[in-house]
Protein backbone atom coordinates (compact mmCIF):
# COMPACT_ATOMS: atom_id res chain seq x y z
CA UNK A 1 0.00 0.00 0.00
CA UNK A 2 1.60 3.38 -0.55
CA UNK A 3 0.44 7.02 0.62
CA UNK A 4 -1.26 8.99 -2.32
CA UNK A 5 1.01 11.96 -3.87
CA UNK A 6 -0.86 15.25 -4.38
CA UNK A 7 -1.14 15.32 -7.80
CA UNK A 8 -3.10 12.19 -7.83
CA UNK A 9 -5.20 13.73 -5.57
CA UNK A 10 -5.96 17.03 -7.35
CA UNK A 11 -6.24 14.43 -10.61
CA UNK A 12 -9.41 12.70 -8.70
CA UNK A 13 -10.75 15.86 -7.53
CA UNK A 14 -11.20 17.19 -10.67
CA UNK A 15 -12.90 13.67 -11.85
CA UNK A 16 -15.50 13.64 -8.85
CA UNK A 17 -16.36 17.22 -9.89
CA UNK A 18 -17.86 16.49 -12.91
CA UNK A 19 -19.93 13.42 -13.35
CA UNK A 20 -18.57 10.33 -14.22
CA UNK A 21 -19.75 9.02 -17.37
CA UNK A 22 -19.80 5.09 -18.03
CA UNK A 23 -22.00 2.86 -18.91
CA UNK A 24 -22.42 0.65 -15.99
CA UNK A 25 -22.77 -3.43 -15.63
CA UNK A 26 -24.11 -5.44 -12.34
CA UNK A 27 -21.23 -6.68 -12.02
CA UNK A 28 1.43 -6.43 -18.45
CA UNK A 29 0.35 -6.29 -14.80
CA UNK A 30 2.60 -6.45 -11.79
CA UNK A 31 4.61 -9.47 -11.51
CA UNK A 32 2.48 -12.36 -9.71
CA UNK A 33 2.61 -15.89 -8.48
CA UNK A 34 0.11 -18.12 -10.96
CA UNK A 35 -3.02 -18.18 -9.63
CA UNK A 36 -3.69 -21.84 -9.63
CA UNK A 37 -1.48 -24.75 -9.59
CA UNK A 38 -0.75 -26.25 -12.65
CA UNK A 39 0.31 -30.08 -13.54
CA UNK A 40 1.41 -31.22 -17.38
CA UNK A 41 2.09 -34.77 -18.38
CA UNK A 42 4.08 -35.86 -21.57
CA UNK A 43 5.79 -38.32 -23.80
CA UNK A 44 7.62 -37.79 -27.07
CA UNK A 45 9.56 -40.19 -28.92
CA UNK A 46 12.77 -38.85 -30.77
CA UNK A 47 13.80 -41.22 -33.91
CA UNK A 48 16.96 -41.08 -36.03
CA UNK A 49 16.75 -42.11 -39.85
CA UNK A 50 18.76 -45.26 -40.45
CA UNK A 51 22.53 -44.49 -41.49
CA UNK A 52 22.24 -44.93 -45.47
CA UNK A 53 24.61 -47.36 -46.69
CA UNK A 54 26.24 -45.89 -49.08
CA UNK A 55 27.24 -43.70 -46.05
CA UNK A 56 28.16 -46.42 -44.15
CA UNK A 57 30.84 -49.43 -43.47
CA UNK A 58 28.90 -52.65 -43.29
CA UNK A 59 25.53 -51.23 -44.81
CA UNK A 60 22.94 -49.31 -43.53
CA UNK A 61 22.22 -49.58 -39.96
CA UNK A 62 19.69 -47.81 -37.40
CA UNK A 63 20.74 -45.16 -35.86
CA UNK A 64 19.39 -43.64 -32.25
CA UNK A 65 15.92 -43.65 -30.79
CA UNK A 66 14.74 -42.22 -27.20
CA UNK A 67 11.40 -42.34 -25.14
CA UNK A 68 10.72 -39.44 -23.16
CA UNK A 69 8.42 -38.70 -20.45
CA UNK A 70 8.00 -35.52 -19.03
CA UNK A 71 6.39 -34.08 -15.73
CA UNK A 72 5.80 -30.78 -14.20
CA UNK A 73 4.08 -29.55 -11.31
CA UNK A 74 3.42 -25.46 -10.36
CA UNK A 75 2.31 -24.39 -7.81
CA UNK A 76 1.44 -21.02 -5.52
CA UNK A 77 2.96 -20.73 -2.42
CA UNK A 78 1.92 -18.47 0.78
CA UNK A 79 1.28 -15.36 -1.86
CA UNK A 80 4.35 -14.69 -3.64
CA UNK A 81 6.38 -17.57 -3.67
CA UNK A 82 5.98 -20.79 -6.36
CA UNK A 83 7.53 -24.22 -5.99
CA UNK A 84 8.28 -25.92 -9.88
CA UNK A 85 8.83 -29.62 -9.76
CA UNK A 86 10.28 -31.02 -13.22
CA UNK A 87 11.06 -34.97 -13.78
CA UNK A 88 11.80 -36.28 -17.12
CA UNK A 89 12.10 -39.96 -17.56
CA UNK A 90 14.41 -40.77 -20.91
CA UNK A 91 15.17 -44.06 -22.68
CA UNK A 92 17.85 -43.94 -24.92
CA UNK A 93 18.51 -47.43 -27.42
CA UNK A 94 20.23 -47.79 -30.89
CA UNK A 95 23.67 -46.81 -32.49
CA UNK A 96 25.66 -43.88 -32.81
CA UNK A 97 28.64 -43.32 -35.04
CA UNK A 98 31.77 -44.80 -33.84
CA UNK A 99 34.44 -43.64 -36.19
CA UNK A 100 34.94 -42.40 -39.75
CA UNK A 101 37.07 -44.67 -42.18
CA UNK A 102 37.94 -44.15 -45.56
CA UNK A 103 36.04 -46.55 -48.11
CA UNK A 104 37.82 -48.13 -50.98
CA UNK A 105 36.50 -45.23 -53.52
CA UNK A 106 38.09 -42.64 -51.55
CA UNK A 107 35.21 -41.65 -49.79
CA UNK A 108 35.02 -41.48 -45.95
CA UNK A 109 32.24 -43.72 -44.75
CA UNK A 110 31.02 -44.31 -40.75
CA UNK A 111 31.46 -47.18 -38.97
CA UNK A 112 28.84 -47.45 -36.37
CA UNK A 113 28.47 -48.93 -32.73
CA UNK A 114 26.69 -51.53 -33.49
CA UNK A 115 22.84 -51.89 -31.78
CA UNK A 116 25.21 -51.33 -28.42
CA UNK A 117 23.66 -48.60 -26.52
CA UNK A 118 21.18 -49.10 -23.54
CA UNK A 119 20.78 -46.02 -21.19
CA UNK A 120 18.42 -44.43 -19.36
CA UNK A 121 18.44 -40.88 -18.10
CA UNK A 122 16.32 -39.77 -15.20
CA UNK A 123 16.75 -35.88 -14.37
CA UNK A 124 14.77 -33.81 -11.63
CA UNK A 125 14.74 -30.46 -11.69
CA UNK A 126 13.12 -28.25 -8.72
CA UNK A 127 12.64 -24.74 -8.78
CA UNK A 128 11.32 -22.36 -5.93
CA UNK A 129 10.23 -17.98 -7.22
CA UNK A 130 10.24 -15.12 -5.22
CA UNK A 131 7.55 -12.56 -7.20
CA UNK A 132 8.02 -8.88 -5.96
CA UNK A 133 6.06 -5.57 -6.74
CA UNK A 134 8.05 -4.91 -10.00
CA UNK A 135 9.28 -8.70 -10.55
CA UNK A 136 10.68 -12.20 -9.95
CA UNK A 137 13.81 -14.34 -8.63
CA UNK A 138 14.28 -18.01 -9.11
CA UNK A 139 16.36 -20.41 -7.80
CA UNK A 140 16.89 -23.89 -9.75
CA UNK A 141 18.80 -27.15 -8.75
CA UNK A 142 19.02 -29.98 -11.75
CA UNK A 143 20.00 -33.45 -11.66
CA UNK A 144 20.45 -35.84 -13.98
CA UNK A 145 21.50 -38.92 -13.72
CA UNK A 146 22.62 -41.86 -16.84
CA UNK A 147 24.49 -45.26 -16.01
CA UNK A 148 27.63 -43.23 -17.54
CA UNK A 149 26.78 -39.39 -16.18
CA UNK A 150 25.44 -37.61 -13.43
CA UNK A 151 24.93 -34.01 -13.46
CA UNK A 152 24.67 -31.75 -10.94
CA UNK A 153 23.50 -28.06 -11.72
CA UNK A 154 22.57 -24.68 -9.97
CA UNK A 155 21.17 -21.64 -11.78
CA UNK A 156 19.80 -18.57 -10.19
CA UNK A 157 17.65 -16.01 -12.14
CA UNK A 158 15.99 -12.31 -11.81
CA UNK A 159 13.56 -10.36 -14.15
CA UNK A 160 12.95 -6.24 -13.03
CA UNK A 161 10.76 -4.77 -14.47
CA UNK A 162 11.01 -0.53 -15.20
CA UNK A 163 8.91 1.33 -13.39
CA UNK A 164 6.29 2.40 -16.72
CA UNK A 165 6.45 -1.57 -16.78
CA UNK A 166 7.02 -1.12 -20.44
CA UNK A 167 10.77 -3.02 -20.60
CA UNK A 168 11.82 -5.92 -18.17
CA UNK A 169 15.57 -6.59 -17.42
CA UNK A 170 16.61 -10.60 -16.80
CA UNK A 171 19.74 -12.03 -15.77
CA UNK A 172 20.65 -15.84 -14.73
CA UNK A 173 23.72 -17.45 -13.76
CA UNK A 174 24.21 -21.24 -13.49
CA UNK A 175 26.84 -23.63 -12.48
CA UNK A 176 26.88 -27.75 -13.10
CA UNK A 177 29.69 -30.30 -12.46
CA UNK A 178 29.32 -33.19 -14.16
CA UNK A 179 30.89 -36.87 -13.81
CA UNK A 180 31.39 -39.05 -16.98
CA UNK A 181 32.20 -42.62 -15.77
CA UNK A 182 31.95 -44.84 -19.73
CA UNK A 183 29.74 -48.13 -19.80
CA UNK A 184 32.49 -50.44 -20.27
CA UNK A 185 31.87 -52.93 -22.88
CA UNK A 186 32.77 -54.03 -26.67
CA UNK A 187 34.67 -50.98 -27.69
CA UNK A 188 37.10 -49.11 -25.79
CA UNK A 189 36.70 -45.64 -24.60
CA UNK A 190 38.46 -42.28 -24.51
CA UNK A 191 37.97 -42.15 -20.41
CA UNK A 192 37.62 -44.21 -18.01
CA UNK A 193 36.10 -41.46 -15.50
CA UNK A 194 36.87 -37.46 -16.26
CA UNK A 195 34.89 -34.12 -14.68
CA UNK A 196 33.41 -31.36 -16.51
CA UNK A 197 32.35 -28.05 -15.65
CA UNK A 198 29.91 -25.93 -17.11
CA UNK A 199 29.68 -22.49 -15.90
CA UNK A 200 27.25 -19.63 -17.82
CA UNK A 201 26.24 -16.09 -17.43
CA UNK A 202 22.73 -14.72 -19.25
CA UNK A 203 21.78 -11.28 -19.41
CA UNK A 204 18.02 -10.26 -21.84
CA UNK A 205 16.36 -6.76 -22.22
CA UNK A 206 12.49 -7.03 -23.17
CA UNK A 207 10.60 -4.41 -24.15
CA UNK A 208 6.94 -3.52 -24.96
CA UNK A 209 6.89 -2.20 -28.85
CA UNK A 210 3.02 -1.63 -28.86
CA UNK A 211 -0.22 -2.87 -27.78
CA UNK A 212 0.57 -5.61 -29.97
CA UNK A 213 4.43 -6.71 -30.06
CA UNK A 214 7.11 -7.65 -27.85
CA UNK A 215 11.00 -7.58 -28.33
CA UNK A 216 13.49 -9.24 -26.64
CA UNK A 217 17.65 -9.48 -26.82
CA UNK A 218 19.66 -11.70 -24.66
CA UNK A 219 23.24 -12.26 -24.36
CA UNK A 220 24.97 -15.37 -23.00
CA UNK A 221 28.62 -16.63 -22.41
CA UNK A 222 29.13 -19.79 -21.34
CA UNK A 223 32.62 -21.49 -20.30
CA UNK A 224 32.91 -25.23 -20.46
CA UNK A 225 36.20 -26.67 -18.26
CA UNK A 226 37.13 -30.28 -18.44
CA UNK A 227 37.24 -33.40 -20.29
CA UNK A 228 35.14 -32.45 -23.57
CA UNK A 229 35.68 -35.41 -25.60
CA UNK A 230 33.17 -38.00 -26.76
CA UNK A 231 34.28 -40.98 -24.71
CA UNK A 232 32.90 -43.37 -27.00
CA UNK A 233 33.99 -42.05 -30.96
CA UNK A 234 36.79 -43.71 -32.11
CA UNK A 235 39.51 -41.27 -32.37
CA UNK A 236 38.27 -38.32 -30.46
CA UNK A 237 40.81 -35.52 -28.78
CA UNK A 238 39.11 -31.99 -28.08
CA UNK A 239 40.68 -29.13 -26.33
CA UNK A 240 39.58 -29.11 -22.50
CA UNK A 241 38.18 -25.96 -22.24
CA UNK A 242 35.67 -24.17 -24.67
CA UNK A 243 34.41 -20.62 -24.62
CA UNK A 244 31.17 -19.79 -25.96
CA UNK A 245 28.52 -16.68 -26.98
CA UNK A 246 25.51 -16.01 -28.35
CA UNK A 247 23.38 -13.31 -29.36
CA UNK A 248 19.75 -13.71 -29.41
CA UNK A 249 16.91 -11.91 -30.22
CA UNK A 250 12.71 -12.37 -30.35
CA UNK A 251 9.21 -10.92 -31.59
CA UNK A 252 6.05 -11.19 -31.16
CA UNK A 253 3.45 -9.66 -33.37
CA UNK A 254 -0.58 -10.29 -32.72
CA UNK A 255 -2.64 -10.23 -35.89
CA UNK A 256 -6.18 -9.47 -34.38
CA UNK A 257 -7.76 -10.18 -38.00
CA UNK A 258 -6.29 -14.08 -38.17
CA UNK A 259 -6.17 -14.60 -34.52
CA UNK A 260 -2.66 -15.32 -34.48
CA UNK A 261 0.53 -14.44 -33.40
CA UNK A 262 3.69 -14.66 -35.10
CA UNK A 263 6.60 -15.44 -33.38
CA UNK A 264 10.02 -14.76 -34.87
CA UNK A 265 13.98 -15.89 -32.80
CA UNK A 266 16.88 -15.43 -33.98
CA UNK A 267 20.30 -16.79 -32.49
CA UNK A 268 24.00 -16.14 -33.12
CA UNK A 269 26.32 -18.59 -31.87
CA UNK A 270 30.11 -18.25 -31.71
CA UNK A 271 32.94 -19.58 -29.84
CA UNK A 272 36.61 -20.84 -29.27
CA UNK A 273 36.63 -23.48 -31.45
CA UNK A 274 36.14 -21.65 -34.41
CA UNK A 275 32.72 -22.93 -34.40
CA UNK A 276 29.98 -20.09 -35.72
CA UNK A 277 26.49 -20.77 -36.34
CA UNK A 278 23.11 -18.85 -37.01
CA UNK A 279 19.45 -20.24 -36.06
CA UNK A 280 16.02 -18.69 -37.34
CA UNK A 281 12.92 -19.80 -35.61
CA UNK A 282 9.45 -18.91 -37.03
CA UNK A 283 6.04 -20.00 -35.64
CA UNK A 284 2.44 -18.94 -36.47
CA UNK A 285 -0.07 -19.51 -33.52
CA UNK A 286 -3.06 -19.55 -35.17
CA UNK A 287 -6.16 -19.43 -32.67
CA UNK A 288 -9.21 -21.61 -34.25
CA UNK A 289 -13.00 -21.79 -32.97
CA UNK A 290 -13.83 -24.06 -30.12
CA UNK A 291 -9.87 -23.58 -28.27
CA UNK A 292 -8.26 -25.20 -30.70
CA UNK A 293 -4.86 -23.23 -31.71
CA UNK A 294 -2.50 -24.65 -34.66
CA UNK A 295 0.97 -24.08 -34.83
CA UNK A 296 3.05 -24.59 -37.80
CA UNK A 297 6.74 -23.50 -37.48
CA UNK A 298 10.01 -23.66 -38.98
CA UNK A 299 13.57 -23.40 -38.43
CA UNK A 300 16.69 -23.09 -40.09
CA UNK A 301 20.20 -23.90 -38.75
CA UNK A 302 23.29 -23.68 -39.91
CA UNK A 303 27.30 -23.95 -38.97
CA UNK A 304 30.45 -23.38 -39.30
CA UNK A 305 32.99 -26.65 -38.71
CA UNK A 306 35.27 -26.88 -35.86
CA UNK A 307 39.04 -26.16 -36.44
CA UNK A 308 39.79 -29.54 -35.37
CA UNK A 309 37.04 -31.40 -37.41
CA UNK A 310 38.08 -33.70 -40.22
CA UNK A 311 36.60 -36.79 -41.55
CA UNK A 312 39.89 -38.68 -41.69
CA UNK A 313 43.14 -38.25 -39.14
CA UNK A 314 46.41 -37.53 -40.53
CA UNK A 315 49.92 -37.34 -38.26
CA UNK A 316 50.22 -35.05 -35.72
CA UNK A 317 47.09 -32.94 -34.64
CA UNK A 318 46.98 -32.22 -31.18
CA UNK A 319 43.51 -32.03 -31.60
CA UNK A 320 41.02 -34.42 -34.00
CA UNK A 321 37.31 -35.34 -34.11
CA UNK A 322 35.30 -36.60 -36.81
CA UNK A 323 31.99 -36.61 -35.02
CA UNK A 324 29.58 -35.05 -37.18
CA UNK A 325 28.06 -32.73 -35.01
CA UNK A 326 31.25 -30.32 -35.25
CA UNK A 327 31.30 -30.47 -39.22
CA UNK A 328 30.14 -27.38 -41.74
CA UNK A 329 26.45 -28.40 -42.51
CA UNK A 330 22.59 -26.85 -42.97
CA UNK A 331 19.40 -28.17 -41.40
CA UNK A 332 15.74 -27.47 -41.93
CA UNK A 333 13.06 -28.57 -39.41
CA UNK A 334 9.77 -28.23 -40.09
CA UNK A 335 6.42 -29.49 -37.72
CA UNK A 336 3.33 -28.70 -36.25
CA UNK A 337 1.43 -28.42 -32.65
CA UNK A 338 -2.26 -29.05 -32.64
CA UNK A 339 -3.80 -27.76 -28.99
CA UNK A 340 -7.07 -28.02 -27.50
CA UNK A 341 -8.32 -26.29 -24.23
CA UNK A 342 -11.61 -27.89 -22.60
CA UNK A 343 -12.14 -26.67 -18.85
CA UNK A 344 -9.54 -27.07 -17.08
CA UNK A 345 -7.73 -29.43 -19.09
CA UNK A 346 -5.28 -28.97 -22.53
CA UNK A 347 -4.16 -31.91 -24.49
CA UNK A 348 -1.19 -31.00 -27.52
CA UNK A 349 0.31 -32.92 -30.27
CA UNK A 350 3.51 -32.54 -31.89
CA UNK A 351 5.78 -33.64 -34.97
CA UNK A 352 9.20 -32.03 -36.13
CA UNK A 353 10.76 -33.06 -39.00
CA UNK A 354 14.49 -32.48 -38.89
CA UNK A 355 16.79 -32.79 -42.09
CA UNK A 356 20.75 -32.04 -42.47
CA UNK A 357 22.63 -31.55 -45.37
CA UNK A 358 26.62 -30.13 -46.01
CA UNK A 359 25.25 -27.97 -48.96
CA UNK A 360 22.25 -26.47 -46.97
CA UNK A 361 24.96 -24.36 -44.82
CA UNK A 362 26.33 -20.95 -45.37
CA UNK A 363 29.46 -21.94 -44.47
CA UNK A 364 31.66 -24.84 -46.88
CA UNK A 365 33.47 -27.79 -44.75
CA UNK A 366 34.56 -31.35 -45.40
CA UNK A 367 30.80 -33.13 -45.43
CA UNK A 368 30.49 -35.83 -42.80
CA UNK A 369 29.01 -38.90 -43.73
CA UNK A 370 27.55 -39.31 -40.19
CA UNK A 371 25.16 -36.30 -40.69
CA UNK A 372 21.87 -36.78 -38.98
CA UNK A 373 18.02 -36.57 -39.93
CA UNK A 374 15.47 -37.58 -37.63
CA UNK A 375 11.89 -37.55 -36.28
CA UNK A 376 10.44 -35.97 -33.08
CA UNK A 377 6.63 -36.79 -31.63
CA UNK A 378 5.21 -35.49 -28.59
CA UNK A 379 2.08 -35.94 -27.25
CA UNK A 380 0.82 -33.60 -23.50
CA UNK A 381 -1.64 -33.13 -21.16
CA UNK A 382 -2.14 -30.73 -18.76
CA UNK A 383 -4.58 -29.64 -16.30
CA UNK A 384 -4.89 -26.59 -13.74
CA UNK A 385 -6.41 -26.91 -10.73
CA UNK A 386 -9.10 -24.19 -11.05
CA UNK B 1 24.16 -4.82 -30.93
CA UNK B 2 23.96 -2.33 -28.02
CA UNK B 3 23.52 0.22 -30.41
CA UNK B 4 20.86 -1.22 -32.49
CA UNK B 5 19.43 -1.99 -28.95
CA UNK B 6 19.02 1.84 -28.42
CA UNK B 7 17.76 2.60 -32.55
CA UNK B 8 15.08 -0.17 -31.60
CA UNK B 9 13.65 0.53 -28.46
CA UNK B 10 13.39 4.40 -29.29
CA UNK B 11 10.95 3.56 -31.75
CA UNK B 12 8.40 2.07 -29.08
CA UNK B 13 5.19 3.53 -28.73
CA UNK B 14 3.97 4.21 -25.01
CA UNK B 15 1.41 1.28 -24.11
CA UNK B 16 -0.30 1.84 -20.99
CA UNK B 17 -0.82 -0.55 -18.58
CA UNK B 18 -4.26 -1.04 -19.18
CA UNK B 19 -3.45 -1.45 -22.71
CA UNK B 20 -1.71 -4.69 -22.47
CA UNK B 21 -4.79 -7.65 -22.64
CA UNK B 22 -3.33 -8.80 -26.23
CA UNK B 23 0.30 -9.04 -25.06
CA UNK B 24 -0.86 -11.06 -21.84
CA UNK B 25 -2.27 -13.81 -24.03
CA UNK B 26 -0.77 -16.87 -23.98
CA UNK B 27 0.22 -17.22 -27.74
CA UNK B 28 2.48 -14.14 -27.22
CA UNK B 29 4.57 -15.56 -24.39
CA UNK B 30 8.02 -16.54 -25.47
CA UNK B 31 7.48 -19.93 -24.68
CA UNK B 32 4.12 -21.76 -25.58
CA UNK B 33 4.74 -25.31 -24.16
CA UNK B 34 7.91 -25.30 -21.87
CA UNK B 35 8.56 -28.86 -22.05
CA UNK B 36 8.56 -29.12 -25.13
CA UNK B 37 10.85 -26.44 -25.99
CA UNK B 38 13.07 -27.50 -22.98
CA UNK B 39 13.01 -31.03 -24.57
CA UNK B 40 13.86 -29.23 -28.35
CA UNK B 41 16.50 -27.10 -26.75
CA UNK B 42 18.00 -30.33 -25.28
CA UNK B 43 17.80 -32.72 -28.79
CA UNK B 44 19.53 -29.37 -30.90
CA UNK B 45 22.12 -28.77 -28.52
CA UNK B 46 22.84 -32.36 -28.63
CA UNK B 47 22.95 -33.17 -32.50
CA UNK B 48 24.65 -29.30 -33.20
CA UNK B 49 27.09 -27.89 -32.19
CA UNK B 50 25.44 -25.11 -30.54
CA UNK B 51 23.48 -24.01 -27.12
CA UNK B 52 22.24 -21.49 -24.83
CA UNK B 53 20.81 -18.02 -26.05
CA UNK B 54 17.65 -18.09 -24.11
CA UNK B 55 18.67 -17.85 -20.36
CA UNK B 56 20.84 -20.06 -18.72
CA UNK B 57 21.65 -23.02 -19.59
CA UNK B 58 20.63 -26.17 -17.02
CA UNK B 59 22.57 -29.58 -16.09
CA UNK B 60 24.57 -31.28 -18.89
CA UNK B 61 23.69 -34.37 -19.95
CA UNK B 62 25.33 -37.65 -21.47
CA UNK B 63 23.10 -37.48 -25.03
CA UNK B 64 24.84 -39.02 -27.52
CA UNK C 1 -26.36 -4.27 -17.30
CA UNK C 2 -27.94 -1.44 -18.98
CA UNK C 3 -25.62 0.28 -21.59
CA UNK C 4 -27.86 3.49 -20.94
CA UNK C 5 -26.84 3.33 -16.86
CA UNK C 6 -23.96 5.57 -15.56
CA UNK C 7 -22.52 6.12 -12.72
CA UNK C 8 -20.81 8.75 -10.80
CA UNK C 9 -18.73 9.10 -8.61
CA UNK C 10 -20.38 12.48 -6.84
CA UNK C 11 -23.57 10.27 -6.23
CA UNK C 12 -20.90 8.11 -3.90
CA UNK C 13 -20.03 10.95 -2.21
CA UNK C 14 -19.94 10.57 1.63
CA UNK C 15 -19.34 6.97 1.00
CA UNK C 16 -15.78 5.68 1.66
CA UNK C 17 -15.23 3.81 -2.38
CA UNK C 18 -12.46 1.43 -3.54
CA UNK C 19 -12.41 2.20 -7.07
CA UNK C 20 -10.66 -0.44 -8.80
CA UNK C 21 -9.25 -0.84 -12.12
CA UNK C 22 -8.83 -4.12 -13.39
CA UNK C 23 -9.21 -6.08 -16.86
CA UNK C 24 -10.32 -9.91 -17.56
CA UNK C 25 -6.60 -10.57 -18.45
CA UNK C 26 -5.12 -9.66 -15.32
CA UNK C 27 -4.57 -12.58 -13.37
CA UNK C 28 -4.47 -10.52 -10.00
CA UNK C 29 -7.79 -9.13 -10.49
CA UNK C 30 -9.31 -12.48 -10.66
CA UNK C 31 -7.97 -12.83 -6.55
CA UNK C 32 -8.79 -9.21 -5.23
CA UNK C 33 -12.67 -9.88 -6.64
CA UNK C 34 -14.31 -11.97 -4.10
CA UNK C 35 -11.72 -10.69 -1.01
CA UNK C 36 -13.55 -7.12 -2.21
CA UNK C 37 -16.94 -8.43 -2.28
CA UNK C 38 -16.93 -9.96 1.48
CA UNK C 39 -15.20 -6.27 2.11
CA UNK C 40 -18.47 -4.48 0.87
CA UNK C 41 -20.82 -7.50 2.40
CA UNK C 42 -19.49 -6.85 5.30
CA UNK C 43 -19.22 -2.69 5.13
CA UNK C 44 -21.36 -2.09 3.29
CA UNK C 45 -23.95 -1.21 5.94
CA UNK C 46 -21.23 0.85 7.33
CA UNK C 47 -20.70 2.83 4.10
CA UNK C 48 -18.39 1.23 2.08
CA UNK C 49 -19.11 0.88 -1.54
CA UNK C 50 -17.01 -0.93 -4.39
CA UNK C 51 -16.74 0.91 -7.96
CA UNK C 52 -14.75 -2.13 -10.29
CA UNK C 53 -14.02 0.10 -13.78
CA UNK C 54 -12.99 -2.56 -16.25
CA UNK C 55 -10.89 -1.62 -18.99
CA UNK C 56 -10.97 -4.42 -21.25
CA UNK C 57 -10.73 -3.40 -24.99
CA UNK C 58 -13.13 -6.54 -26.10
CA UNK C 59 -16.33 -6.23 -23.77
CA UNK C 60 -17.10 -9.43 -24.02
CA UNK C 61 -14.44 -10.15 -22.26
CA UNK C 62 -15.02 -8.75 -19.17
CA UNK C 63 -19.02 -10.48 -19.72
CA UNK C 64 -17.13 -14.13 -19.89
CA UNK C 65 -15.10 -12.81 -16.61
CA UNK C 66 -18.41 -11.25 -14.71
CA UNK C 67 -20.31 -14.59 -15.54
CA UNK C 68 -17.82 -16.58 -14.09
CA UNK C 69 -16.48 -14.25 -10.90
CA UNK C 70 -19.84 -12.63 -9.71
CA UNK C 71 -20.10 -9.49 -7.78
CA UNK C 72 -22.83 -7.78 -6.63
CA UNK C 73 -21.00 -4.16 -6.43
CA UNK C 74 -21.30 -1.93 -9.60
CA UNK C 75 -18.58 -2.70 -12.48
CA UNK C 76 -18.40 -0.30 -15.18
CA UNK C 77 -16.83 -0.29 -18.17
CA UNK C 78 -14.16 2.60 -19.60
CA UNK C 79 -13.07 1.00 -22.96
CA UNK C 80 -11.50 5.07 -23.75
CA UNK C 81 -9.20 4.78 -20.78
CA UNK C 82 -10.36 8.30 -19.57
CA UNK C 83 -10.39 7.20 -15.81
CA UNK C 84 -7.15 4.95 -15.57
CA UNK C 85 -5.44 8.33 -17.40
CA UNK C 86 -6.88 11.02 -14.91
CA UNK C 87 -6.05 8.21 -11.47
CA UNK C 88 -2.61 8.34 -13.14
CA UNK C 89 -2.85 3.81 -13.13
CA UNK C 90 0.61 2.43 -12.71
CA UNK C 91 -0.33 -0.85 -12.95
CA UNK C 92 -2.83 -4.09 -13.23
CA UNK C 93 -4.66 -3.91 -10.81
CA UNK C 94 -4.86 -0.48 -9.18
CA UNK C 95 -7.24 0.53 -6.62
CA UNK C 96 -8.09 3.69 -4.91
CA UNK C 97 -9.44 4.23 -1.78
CA UNK C 98 -11.46 7.27 -1.50
CA UNK C 99 -12.66 8.93 1.94
CA UNK C 100 -16.09 10.03 2.33
CA UNK C 101 -14.94 13.52 1.51
CA UNK C 102 -14.22 12.13 -2.24
CA UNK C 103 -9.98 12.30 -1.42
CA UNK C 104 -8.08 9.35 -2.73
CA UNK C 105 -5.82 8.32 1.12
CA UNK C 106 -4.70 4.79 -0.16
CA UNK C 107 -3.06 3.81 -3.49
CA UNK C 108 -3.16 -0.09 -4.39
CA UNK C 109 -1.23 -1.95 -6.76
CA UNK C 110 -1.22 -5.08 -7.74
CA UNK C 111 -3.36 -7.69 -5.36
CA UNK C 112 -2.53 -10.47 -3.22
CA UNK C 113 -4.45 -12.50 -0.91
CA UNK C 114 -3.29 -11.14 2.38
CA UNK C 115 -3.55 -7.84 1.25
CA UNK C 116 -7.41 -8.14 2.22
CA UNK C 117 -6.15 -8.02 5.83
CA UNK C 118 -4.91 -4.58 5.72
CA UNK C 119 -7.20 -2.83 3.26
CA UNK C 120 -9.46 -4.13 5.56
CA UNK C 121 -8.21 -1.70 8.28
CA UNK C 122 -7.63 0.85 6.16
CA UNK C 123 -11.55 1.03 5.34
CA UNK C 124 -12.53 1.12 8.57
CA UNK C 125 -10.37 3.34 10.02
CA UNK C 126 -11.81 5.92 6.95
CA UNK C 127 -14.86 4.53 7.81
CA UNK C 128 -14.72 5.60 11.69
CA UNK C 129 -13.25 9.37 10.26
Amino acid sequence: MARPKDDRNASLLALTSSALLLPAYQCAQADAPPEFTELGMRYSKYDEDDILARKAFGGGSERYEIDVAQFHLLAPVADQWSVALDVAWEDMSGASPWFVGESASGSPKVIMSGASIEDTRTEVSGTTRYYYDRGNAGINYTYSDEDDYTSHAVAVDGAFNSEDGLTTYSAAVSTSHDNIDPTQGSIPTNTLNARKDINSVWMGVTRIVSKRALLRFGLSYTYRDGFLTDPYKGDDRRPDERKEWAASTGYRHFFEAPNAALHVDYRYFNDDWDVESHTVDVAWEQNLPQNFRVTPFIRYYTQQEAEFFYNIEEPGYEHFSDDYRLSAFGAFSYGLRLRHDFGNWSVNFDAERYKTDESWGIYSGEESPGLVDFWRYGFGLDYIFR
Amino acid sequence: MSLLMIVVLCGCETVQPWERGILAKEEMQWQTNAAEAQLRNQIYASKEASSGGAGASGGGCGCN
Amino acid sequence: MSAAAQVSLDSLRGKVVYVDFWASWCGPCRISFPILQQLRDELGPEGFEVLAINLDEDESDARQFLADVTVSYPVVRDAAGVTPRAFGVMGMPTGYLVDRAGVVRVIHQGFRKSDGEPLRASIVELLGE
